[in-house]
């Protein structure tokens, strides 16, 4: 961990703008009023930058890079707008934006599925009923603790520490993943890029931006994803379908199970109509 | 660059082609509701009124705007571009004619996005996204019809999204592939007996009923119903506003339609005039006619559908979807997973669904009668009943 700190000086920096940045633009507590934004946004723009350039990744064709960037910044930005608007109903739709451009970054890993279910679950289902909660909640105007950020420094603290852990973890933790034999498959695909493709055995690696990029992979579920057979093509409804149901069929069955759990709970506790519900 | 060039010229002509084809559905539907309600129509501009459209259209383009000073302007703007912008999306993944067939002209496509792996999905992912359109619009316009429309609009849209994506599952099962493009070849292939209407009639007929309610078209209109809401979330909207959200409507309706008729009704195939080998002269153009044919018999449908059932009650609305639309959604693919495993015939497909139909209509018929018995007016009520029976049956005797 020290040794990955001193590696990158530019990466840890960048975090602690960022966070500092975002605390200050988060609504506050005290007064109705907000502070002025622009040093929050300075900050975490800087802090954003410093950390994208200090993670690093590999350079790819120029369309992807545009693409990559574009919904990158989109999720980013939308997210940070997020957290940090004052009106609870802007707050959701900015969450829809940063969801769909997570998907597009999805997409971008060729995982058309997995951005279309993000969509119909995150965009279409869970903030439309956000919004359907805020409206019923906000029939004059938005009450003044809808305006203020609620335990803004633990959140912060907390979401960057894992943050943190997690660029860590994918940087310099070597990919323990079951892998079949033939070492092109578990090539993702490059546009994500702080792992360093191809290398799985060696020590930690830095990514670098003249690391081999390796030649467009065949087409393949991406790694981290399925054991996959090579002739799968790459996400696919057909690999996915295989992975899910194949490799991680436990998984998906506890998960089931437990989500099935839940909603018998939610009708159980639920007010019947006897005791006054509607 | 010529294929980008070819997606250029379809995406222009879709895009300019579906204001139009909107603009003569309207009029398509005042004629229609005349002609039901033993009118005449709209007759005065143009031979047979076929100008209205027009008329219409210059009309709501000149017509002053109104913005409410109390609303929350950018959201109020940005919501009837919303909603024609996700129903326009979604067309993009439709293949609106003959894809690939011989002897068309290269340019054209028929579809603005081809070979797209997930085309089913990706339609209900942004169809999912069809609802911010109601819902901000219904909340930034700050008035409580509004609001009440948006929130009838949104809690509509999530419930019957579901038996919308479940029933075409049977579907995608049965095809081995959720792209409309080969799910229309399997058809195409197969004749007309592989027409997906034999297998799945149940799984049709849920689809078309929730993509109804998806589109807020009659029936299920309780987002904008006149006599309770005003307009419900366009209350506050005027001019060219409103009529985009209308034409956001109108577009949903067409994609329905293309879609209703390429999952089931085997897309461009009509026996004897549009089949895969049929080789006469303009073939293609046979094939393109046969599917809009179909796609207008939907709309024909869609809109004579909306002087035929009256709307629901809020309740009933989502009874329908959660008590029958969800289990029977459910059955059905149950039930194509069980011919499917088993290697039976699809044949065995056509009775299941009449049977499973019949079976959900018994139960939830014994459901209500035990629930009404729970009551605990039930006595009362049933006094009031026999009261009203005995009545009736006494003037039918005396008559």
């Amino acid at each position: 961990m020290n040794e990955w700190m001193q590696q990158h000086p530019a990466s840890i920096g960048g975090l602690v703008l960022w966070a500092i940045g975002l605390l200050w633009l988060m609504p506050s507590g005290k007064s109705d009023k907000a502070r002025p934004g622009l040093p929050g946004i300075l900050l975490a723009a800087a802090g954003v930058v410093a950390f994208c350039l200090g993670a690093g990744r590999g350079v790819d064709t120029l369309q992807s890079e545009v693409m990559f960037w574009s919904f990158a910044l989109t999720a980013l930005v939308c997210g940070a707008l997020m957290i940090t608007s004052r009106n609870p109903v802007y707050g959701a739709l900015w969450f829809a934006l940063a969801t769909l451009g997570t998907c597009g970054l999805f997409m971008l890993q060729s995982a058309p599925f997995l951005a279309a279910a993000t969509v119909i679950v995150y965009a279409g289902a869970v903030i439309v009923t956000f919004l359907f909660v805020i409206m019923l909640a906000q029939q004059t105007g938005s009450a003044g603790y809808d305006r203020r950020g609620q335990f803004g420094i633990p959140a912060v603290l907390s979401s960057f520490v894992l943050l943190g852990v997690v660029v860590y973890e994918l940087q310099s933790a070597p990919l323990q993943i079951n892998r079949p034999e033939t070492p092109k498959v578990a090539e993702v695909g490059g546009a994500s890029g702080s792992r360093d493709g191809g290398t799985m055995t060696s020590p930690p690696a830095l990514p670098s931006p003249d690391a081999p990029i390796n030649p467009p992979p065949p087409p393949s579920v991406p790694a981290l994803l399925s054991r996959a057979t090579p002739e799968t093509p790459v996400g696919s409804m057909k690999g996915l379908g295989r992975s899910l149901f194949g490799d991680y069929l436990f998984a998906v069955e506890l998960a089931g199970t437990i989500l099935l759990v839940a909603s018998i709970g939610a009708i159980a506790i639920a007010p019947r109509r006897e005791e006054g519900a509607l | 660059m010529p294929e980008l060039l070819i997606t250029i010229i379809t995406i222009a002509v879709v895009v300019g082609a579906i204001p139009g084809v909107c603009n003569y559905l309207i009029l398509l539907e005042r004629k229609l509701s005349a002609w039901m309600q033993d009118r005449v129509g709209p007759n005065r501009v143009g031979p047979l009124g076929l100008l209205q459209p027009l008329a219409d259209g210059v009309k709501l383009l000149l017509k002053e705007e109104v913005i409410p000073p109390h609303v929350d302007r950018i959201l109020f703007l940005i919501a009837p571009g919303l909603s024609v912008f996700t129903a326009l999306l979604a067309f993009a993944v439709v293949p609106f004619g003959p894809v690939g067939a011989e002897g068309a002209p290269s340019f054209l496509r028929f579809i603005i996005a081809p070979g797209i792996d997930i085309g089913l999905v990706f339609i209900f992912a942004v169809g999912s996204l069809a609802v911010y359109g109601v819902v901000l619009g219904g909340w930034a316009s700050n008035n409580k019809y509004s609001a009440l429309g948006a929130l009838r609009a949104s809690a509509q849209v999530v419930s019957y999204e579901i038996p919308l994506g479940m029933s075409v599952l049977g579907i995608a099962l049965m095809s081995g592939t959720v792209n409309l493009e080969e799910i229309m070849q399997r058809q195409i292939s197969g004749g007309f007996a592989a027409w997906n209407i034999w297998f799945q009639p149940l799984a049709a007929l849920l689809f078309f009923t929730a993509s109804l309610a998806e589109a807020n078209r009659l029936p299920f209109d309780l987002a904008e119903c006149e006599q309770e809401l005003v307009g419900g979330w366009h209350t506050e909207y005027s001019a060219l506003k409103w009529a985009l959200f209308f034409l956001g409507e109108y577009t949903h309706m067409i994609t329905i339609s293309f879609l209703t008729s390429i999952l089931f009704l085997g897309g461009w195939h009509l026996p004897g005039i549009a089949e895969p080998d049929s080789a006469y002269p303009l073939a293609w153009l046979v094939k393109l006619l046969v599917l809009m044919g179909k796609a207008f018999f939907f709309i024909c449908v869609m809109i004579m559908l909306r002087w035929t059932i009256p709307r629901f009650r809020f309740d009933q609305l989502m009874e329908l979807a959660w008590r029958v639309m969800i289990p029977l959604s459910l059955a059905n693919l149950l039930m194509v997973m069980f011919v499917r495993h088993f290697e039976l015939s699809n044949w065995w497909m056509l009775p299941g669904s009449g049977a499973l139909f019949a079976a959900w209509g018994m139960i939830s018929a014994s459901l209500r009668e035990a629930e009404r018995r729970s009551r605990p007016g039930y006595v009362r009520r049933k006094k009031v009943d026999a009261h009203h029976d005995g009545h009736a049956a006494g003037h039918a005797a005396a008559h």
